[in-house]
């Protein structure tokens, strides 16, 4: 291992969906994707159907495809109001051999039930950052909730987001709140940031919790590699999340881009905080699916990487020992 | 051929017999689910719900409305399940509580989209229980006055009633005129809509109640039993008396306008209920209260099975 390697965390594990996973098993990661993605209200609608069966089957098939190209772990970093399915993906995982990560938390606030929002109270305040912490911490403590139903196995982060136009004051208590599970429970914390990757980062950064906690998603945006978000964020010690490998649209830089972009950050010191993933979704609900395959880092975006220059033990480090690092519960 | 829908199947109108016009079998905020301090064992919801349904139908009670919107923990199998066991009719909504209870794909959603799914919950069924709703629940957000999203969804509701001849329900009735001012520009008759809660602690005051039954619509005194006088009285609690005396005064101008009820949940989802508070109220205190007042039995016939009747049956 290169010197870049901060920290040890050889006798770690890991919080899977099947249970804690010596951290030296997971291989290669994608971090920052999505299983079952279901909007909040979409599996009531009339015109959707939740087929269990037939999820079961795409999504198995999107796994054996991962495995084959090499892949061992995938985190489903939606949280747990966007179609989480802890038992599915259970059984997801036995079948398929490839470790699964779930994730606790939720946001931005536009996607969060009534509950948070408007509570039963006069005057119906808002959920404060501690409720969130304690909501969260128990999906790691005590298990990922089943809703109504019963608690399964522990949480391996928290994830939530702050709305796009800029974060909100229900995202900061998200945030804040998430960062405070971090700390009592010791997952890590994925954030995607609203219109500031870096003040967004300094929000969880002020509770307290190590930067290397921390991975700040969507830093491929082009209004952040515009801003120069991912060096400042490698900078200050978290992990850089590059997670939209694939993406061919106006929000997102190039696949060619977003390669060079991993070559100046290993070239400055920062190749033990590059993440890569695809944001892929395995099966959309209620709202339009992204639908690349999860082994697309590997099949196709590794290449560019090795096209850059960078070596095998450089490619290895981003994708097995940087999220290995980041997940290992501490 | 009259007919109104409940969770087993239309019914017809002359059997629905006494009418609880809005109540809860559950009632919790959308995300409640995600708190696992409010879970409660289906051991523990049946055996909070049962006994208060039965002693419903052994008082006499022949209809329980159920006003719990789409993403409040609505749960039709189970209404099923209770309605078969205790004989008591369910009917239950389609719509939602107020825009601050719709979820994301709902909020998200057109007029027309809403219509429609509105139109299928009530012609096709609800989700893939069979069950079809009989009535569309709308209501006013938190903050007093009607949300975009409000408007959406009580415009969307309009079309769904004109549509399928079902009337619509409203938590709250505050912000009247422009509920009314949509139902007007959909055209759809007054007395197709029950304006609720007029008569809660918090918008009693702030609520035009003869004013809505001047232009047509029907009025719902329908949180009786939440009264300062409980152990632990809710926010939204009212003296008993003076409730009282304000239904007396309405239903003196304006009976044919007038419906009542408890909106009491069976065993709540994501709070923790009122405790000693039941849809057995009507029974146990709210009819004793009336006959104390001098009302004879053909008012509160008049109240709490003709008005819910021509109310509730379907109009095609």
């Amino acid at each position: 291992m290169g010197a870049q390697t901060a920290e040890n965390t050889t006798g770690n594990t890991v919080n899977t969906v099947l249970g804690p996973v010596p951290a030296q098993q997971l291989g290669v990661v994608a971090v920052h994707e999505a299983l079952l993605s279901v909007v909040p209200g979409a599996e009531y609608a009339f015109d959707v159907t939740i087929d269990r069966a037939e999820i079961f089957e795409t999504l198995a098939e999107k796994l054996k495809d991962f495995r084959r190209h090499g892949g061992g772990t995938i985190v489903d970093s939606t949280g747990m109001f966007h179609g989480r399915d802890v038992r599915l993906y259970e059984a997801l995982s036995r079948t398929t051999g490839v470790h699964i990560v779930a994730s606790a938390g939720q946001g931005p606030e536009e996607m969060l039930g009534g509950y948070f929002l408007t509570p039963q109270t006069n005057p119906p305040t808002p959920w404060p950052a501690e409720k969130f912490a304690e909501l969260f911490a128990k999906e790691v403590t005590e298990g990922m909730v089943v809703p109504r139903v019963e608690r399964r196995g522990a949480a391996g982060l928290v994830a939530t987001t702050a709305t796009l136009a800029g974060m909100t004051a229900t995202d900061e208590s998200l945030f804040r709140g998430a960062a405070r599970a971090a700390m009592t429970t010791g997952v890590p914390v994925s954030i995607r940031y609203g219109d500031d990757a870096v003040r967004d980062l300094e929000v969880v950064l002020d509770e307290k919790l190590p930067a290397a906690r921390v991975v700040v998603g969507g830093l491929d945006r082009k209004d952040a590699v515009a801003a120069g978000a991912p060096l400042e964020v490698a900078t200050r010690g978290a992990y850089v999340g590059l997670d939209h490998v694939g993406a061919e649209d106006d929000a997102h830089i190039t696949d060619a881009e977003r390669a060079a972009l991993v070559a100046e950050l290993v070239e400055a010191g920062h190749g033990n905080r590059i993440l890569l993933s695809s944001n892929a979704i395995g099966v959309a609900k209620g709202h339009p699916a992204n639908d690349l395959p999860y082994s697309y880092v590997l099949t196709t975006f590794v290449p560019l990487l090795k096209a850059q220059g960078l070596g095998d033990e450089d490619v290895r480090r981003i994708l097995v020992d940087n999220p290995r690092d980041l997940l290992s519960v501490r | 051929m009259s007919r109104v829908n409940t969770v087993l199947g239309p019914i017809p109108t002359e059997e629905l017999g006494l009418v609880a016009v809005h109540e809860h079998i559950g009632y919790g905020m959308p995300g409640s689910e995600l708190d696992a301090k409010w879970w409660k064992s289906p051991e523990q919801r049946y055996e909070e719900t049962v006994p208060k349904l039965r002693q419903f139908h052994d008082y006499g009670g022949g209809t329980f409305v159920d006003a719990t919107g789409i993403c409040n923990g609505r749960d039709v199998d189970y209404y099923k399940s209770l309605s078969a066991k205790t004989g008591v009719h369910i009917v239950a909504s389609t719509g939602f509580v107020g825009g601050d209870t719709a979820l994301p794909f709902f909020a998200r959603a057109s007029v027309e989209y809403l219509a429609e799914h509105f139109i299928h919950e009530i012609t096709v069924g609800i989700g893939n229980t069979g069950g079809r709703a009989g009535i569309i629940k709308v209501g006013v957000s938190r903050g007093g006055r009607m949300t975009d999203l409000d408007k959406r969804i009580y415009r969307a509701a309009a079309r769904a009633a004109l549509t399928t001849g079902v009337p619509i329900l409203t938590h709250l009735a505050i912000d009247a005129e422009t509920a009314i001012a949509i139902f007007n520009a959909e055209g759809l008759p007054l007395d197709r809509v029950l304006f609720g809660h007029v008569d809660d602690g918090v918008n009693a005051d702030k609520t035009r109640d003869t004013w809505i039954a001047e232009q047509g619509g029907r009025v719902g005194f329908d949180t009786f039993g939440y009264e300062t006088e409980l152990p632990d009285p809710p926010f939204w609690a009212r003296p008993r008396k003076e409730r009282l005396d304000h239904f007396l005064r309405f239903i003196g101008q304006h009976l044919d306008k007038a419906l009542a009820s408890a909106d009491a949940n069976c065993s709540a989802l994501g709070w923790p209920g009122v405790k000693g508070h039941t849809v057995n109220y009507i029974f146990e205190d709210l009819i004793p209260d009336l006959r104390a007042a001098g009302l004879d039995e053909a008012v509160i016939k008049t109240i709490f099975v003709d008005n819910p009747a021509d109310f509730l049956t379907i109009q095609n």
